[in-house]
C-alpha cells in the first residue's frame, strides 16, 4: 500500500513546491521590487483598461437584451455633468467683490455690476443639471453595478448576468484576494520588522533617511495588495517639513494612499492588538505623534504636542484629517479647530475615489475594520485621484473656524463630487436650501440691511 | 432570447450612426473646446430639454424648476438665443430656436481656462466672458448699454420682490451709471450727456475682476482610461 502512494505523494510535492516558488517569484518580480523602488510596470493600468472594455462590452450585451425582451431598468447612481459650488450667496458675491475692487472690505456692500455674475452662472448652472429632472433621465444598467461592485443585493435579471457576476465573484474572491492578503501580510510584516531594527540605531541622518525608505516601500506594497490606482496632480505642491497636511477623509486607506507618495508624521489614538503592534513599532522609527486614550480628551495637551512637532522644522509634516482620523475614531470635534490653531502652513490635500469601480466609503457603524477591508480587498480596484492644492496660511484677523473653512472650501472645489462633511461643530449654521428663497428677497435683503446700517451710522 | 447573434444589418447600421455620431461630436469637440465625454454628457441633457426633439426652444428652459428662483432667468434664456454669443462677432439678433452645436457654443462661454494656457488665450478667454455679460445688458443690440437698458437689470435683480421699492432700485442704477461715467469719461461738462456704457468701458471697470474662477463651471470629465499608475507627468 505505502509503495503505491509514495511516488504519486512525492509527485504532487514536487508540483506544490513548484508551484509555489513560480507563485512566489512572480510575486517578487512584478509587485515587490517594483514597490521597493517606486517603479511601475503599468500592469494595473492595463488591468483597469481591461476591466472596463469587458464591463462595457457586458453591460451593452445587457441593455440590447433588456430592450429586446422589454425589461424595466432602472439606474440608481448616474452621472452628473457638473459640479456645483457649495457655497451661499452672500459669501460668494463677497468673494466677488473682494476680488474685483481695491475698496476697504468694511464698507457696506453695495450694488456692483460683478454681482450679476453669480446670478448668471448659476442660472446656466441649472440649466446644465438640476435635481429634479436629473432622477428622470437616461437610464443606467444596474448591471454595471452588479459587475463592478461587490454588493450584496443581487437580485436576478437575466441567465447571462448572473453567470458573468458568479464568473466576477470567483475571480476576486478566488484569485484576487489570496494574493492580496499575501501581498498585505507581507506589507504589514516587513513594516514591523524593519521598523523595529531601524529603531535600534542612533538618532541621526542615517535613521531618518532609512526610516523613509522603509515607510515608503512598505506602504507601496499595501497599495498594490489593495489594486489602488493612483494619480497624483501638482506635485509640486507637495507637503515639506514643518507643515500640516491637511486632507478629506473618506476612507482609512487614505492614509495609505498619501503615505505612499511622501513621509508624514501621523497623528492618533494608539489601539491595542496588531494595529497598536504595529503603531508601536512605526514610532521607533520616526517621530509619530500617538495619544494614549486618556490623553485623547485633554484639548490642550494634543495641542501643545502637535504644535511643538510643527515648530521642529526638521520633523515630517503632520499629517491631520480633520474631521476626525479614521484609525481611532474619536470625535470630530477634537481635531476640528485644533489643527488650524496650530500655527504654520497647511498644505490642503483633495482625494477623490472613481465611483465606477466600488465604493470605498467605510460605514462604520454597519462595518468593522476587518470586515471593511476584506470588502475593499475583494473588489475589483479601488482607483482615485490625489490633487496637492498650494499652501495657505492663516491670514490676519481670521479666525481659526475661518481658515477651516476657506481651506474646506478649497479642497472641496478641486475634489467636485466629495462631499466634505465637515460642519458638524460650526456655530454657523449651514444656509440651507438657498435656492428654495426667493433670490432677490435675498439679495435685496442684503443691500437694504447695510444701507440702513450706513444711515444709522 | 437568441440575442446574441444580432443581425447583420442591424449591427452595420449601429456601426455606422455610431461612426456618424463620433465624426460629429469631435467637430463639435473642435469648435467647442469640451472634450468628447463632456460633450456626450451635454448632448444627454439637451436631449432631456428638448424632450427628445432636435432643437430646444424657450418654453423648454422656461419650464426648468430650478431656473424659476434666479432673478435673472429671462435674460439668461434670452442669452442662449443671441445670435451674438455664438462666437461670430458680426451676427445679431435671436433665434427661435437652437440646436446642439448652438447650445455648446453659449457653453463654452463657462468652460475654465485650460491648465495650461498662454496668456493671450487667457486674455481671449476672459474677453469672450465679458463680451457674454455685456451683451446681457445690452438688448437691443447696438453695442451701448443705454441708462435704461441697465436700469432695467438692476429692476430685474431688485424690485419684483417688494424689500427695495421702484424707485430706490432707480435711485441704484443712476448712481452705478453715474460712477462708471466718472471712471470712463472724467471730463463730461455737466450737461454732456452720457451715451451709455461701451464695451471698453464695461471691460475697464471690471478690469480688476478675478473672473476666470467666478464665471466658469465645472464640468466633469472621470475618464479613468487616462489615469495612471503613479506620477502624472506636469
Amino acid at each position: 500500500m505505502e509503495l503505491f502512494f509514495n511516488p504519486f505523494d512525492s509527485l504532487v510535492c514536487i508540483l506544490l513546491g513548484i508551484s509555489f516558488t513560480v507563485w512566489f517569484t512572480l510575486l517578487l518580480v512584478f509587485i515587490i521590487v517594483p514597490a521597493i523602488f517606486g517603479v511601475s510596470f503599468g500592469i494595473r493600468r492595463l488591468y483597469m483598461k481591461s476591466l472596463l472594455k469587458v464591463f462595457e462590452w457586458a453591460t451593452l450585451r445587457m441593455e440590447r437584451g433588456a430592450k429586446e425582451n422589454n425589461h424595466p431598468l432602472y439606474k440608481p447612481y448616474s452621472n452628473a455633468i457638473i459640479a456645483k459650488h457649495p457655497t451661499s450667496l452672500e459669501e460668494e458675491i463677497k468673494e466677488i467683490r473682494r476680488s474685483g475692487s481695491n475698496r476697504d472690505l468694511d464698507s457696506a456692500p453695495e450694488f456692483e455690476m460683478s454681482d450679476i455674475f453669480y446670478f448668471a452662472r448659476r442660472g446656466v448652472e441649472s440649466i446644465m443639471d438640476d435635481e429634479v429632472t436629473k432622477r428622470f433621465s437616461a437610464e443606467e444598467l444596474e448591471s454595471w453595478n452588479l459587475l463592478t461592485r461587490s454588493n450584496y443585493n443581487f437580485h436576478y435579471i437575466s441567465l447571462r448576468l448572473t453567470v458573468l457576476w458568479g464568473l466576477g465573484l470567483l475571480i476576486r474572491y478566488g484569485i484576487l484576494l489570496p494574493l492580496r492578503v499575501t501581498l498585505a501580510f507581507t506589507g504589514v510584516g516587513l513594516l514591523v520588522f524593519l521598523t523595529s531594527f531601524i529603531g535600534l540605531l542612533p538618532n541621526g541622518r542615517m535613521k531618518s533617511i532609512l526610516s523613509e525608505k522603509v515607510h515608503l516601500m512598505c506602504n507601496r506594497i499595501c497599495v498594490r495588495a489593495l489594486t489602488a490606482i493612483i494619480t497624483y496632480h501638482d506635485s509640486e505642491n507637495k507637503p515639506k517639513n514643518g507643515g500640516i497636511c491637511v486632507a478629506n477623509h473618506t476612507s482609512p486607506i487614505d492614509v495609505i494612499i498619501l503615505a505612499s507618495d511622501g513621509c508624514y508624521a501621523m497623528v492618533g489614538q494608539i489601539h491595542g492588538g496588531l494595529m497598536g503592534i504595529i503603531q508601536r513599532s512605526m514610532v521607533k522609527a520616526c517621530p509619530h505623534i500617538w495619544f494614549e486614550r486618556s490623553e485623547v480628551k485633554d484639548r490642550h495637551l494634543v495641542a501643545n504636542r502637535l504644535s511643538d512637532h510643527a515648530q521642529d522644522k526638521s520633523k515630517l509634516p503632520i499629517l491631520i484629517f480633520p474631521e476626525g482620523t479614521c484609525i481611532n475614531n474619536t470625535s470630530v470635534m477634537m481635531f476640528k479647530k485644533g489643527s488650524f490653531e496650530i500655527g504654520g502652513t497647511v498644505y490642503p490635500v483633495a482625494i477623490k475615489y472613481d465611483p465606477r469601480f466600488g465604493d470605498a466609503f467605510w460605514n462604520s457603524s454597519k462595518f468593522g475594520m476587518v470586515n471593511y477591508l476584506l470588502r475593499m480587498m475583494s473588489s475589483w480596484a479601488i482607483v482615485c485621484s490625489v490633487w496637492y492644492l498650494p499652501p495657505m496660511s492663516r491670514e490676519e484677523g481670521e479666525d481659526a473656524v475661518q481658515f477651516a473653512n476657506r481651506v474646506k472650501a478649497a479642497i472641496a472645489r478641486q475634489g467636485g463630487l466629495v462631499d466634505l462633511l465637515w460642519d458638524g461643530g460650526l456655530k454657523r449654521g449651514k444656509v440651507k436650501d438657498t435656492f428654495k428663497e426667493e433670490q432677490q428677497k435675498l439679495y435685496s435683503k442684503m443691500l437694504v440691511g447695510t444701507q440702513e446700517d450706513r444711515s444709522r451710522s | 432570447m437568441g440575442s446574441w447573434q444580432a443581425r447583420p444589418e442591424q449591427q452595420q447600421q449601429q456601426q455606422q450612426q455610431q461612426e456618424q455620431e463620433r465624426w460629429h461630436y469631435e467637430e463639435l469637440a473642435h469648435k467647442s473646446g469640451f472634450s468628447t465625454e463632456q460633450i456626450k454628457n451635454l448632448h444627454k441633457r439637451f436631449r432631456q430639454l428638448s424632450g427628445n426633439k432636435e432643437t430646444i426652444s424657450r418654453a423648454n428652459l422656461d419650464s426648468i424648476p430650478a431656473l424659476a428662483n434666479n432673478p435673472l432667468k429671462k435674460q439668461i434664456i434670452d442669452a442662449f438665443f443671441d445670435k451674438r454669443n455664438q462666437w461670430q462677432d458680426d451676427e445679431v439678433g435671436s433665434l427661435e430656436e437652437i440646436g446642439l452645436e448652438h447650445f455648446l457654443m453659449v457653453m463654452s462661454h463657462f468652460r475654465p481656462p485650460a491648465h495650461k494656457s498662454g496668456e493671450e488665450e487667457r486674455q481671449a478667454a476672459r474677453r469672450q466672458k465679458l463680451r457674454f455679460l455685456f451683451n446681457m445688458h445690452d438688448t437691443d443690440g447696438d453695442g451701448i448699454i443705454t441708462l435704461a437698458e441697465y436700469r432695467k437689470v438692476v429692476e430685474e435683480l431688485l424690485s419684483k420682490s417688494g424689500a427695495i421699492g421702484h424707485q430706490t432700485a432707480k435711485a441704484i442704477a443712476d448712481a452705478a451709471m453715474l460712477e462708471v461715467a466718472s471712471i470712463n469719461a472724467p471730463h463730461m461738462a455737466p450737461d454732456d450727456f452720457y451715451e451709455g456704457i461701451t464695451f471698453e468701458h464695461f471691460q475697464q471697470i471690471l478690469k480688476g475682476l478675478e473672473m476666470e474662477s467666478r464665471m466658469h463651471i465645472r464640468f466633469l470629465d472621470v475618464d479613468t482610461t487616462t489615469m495612471r499608475c503613479g506620477k502624472a507627468p506636469s
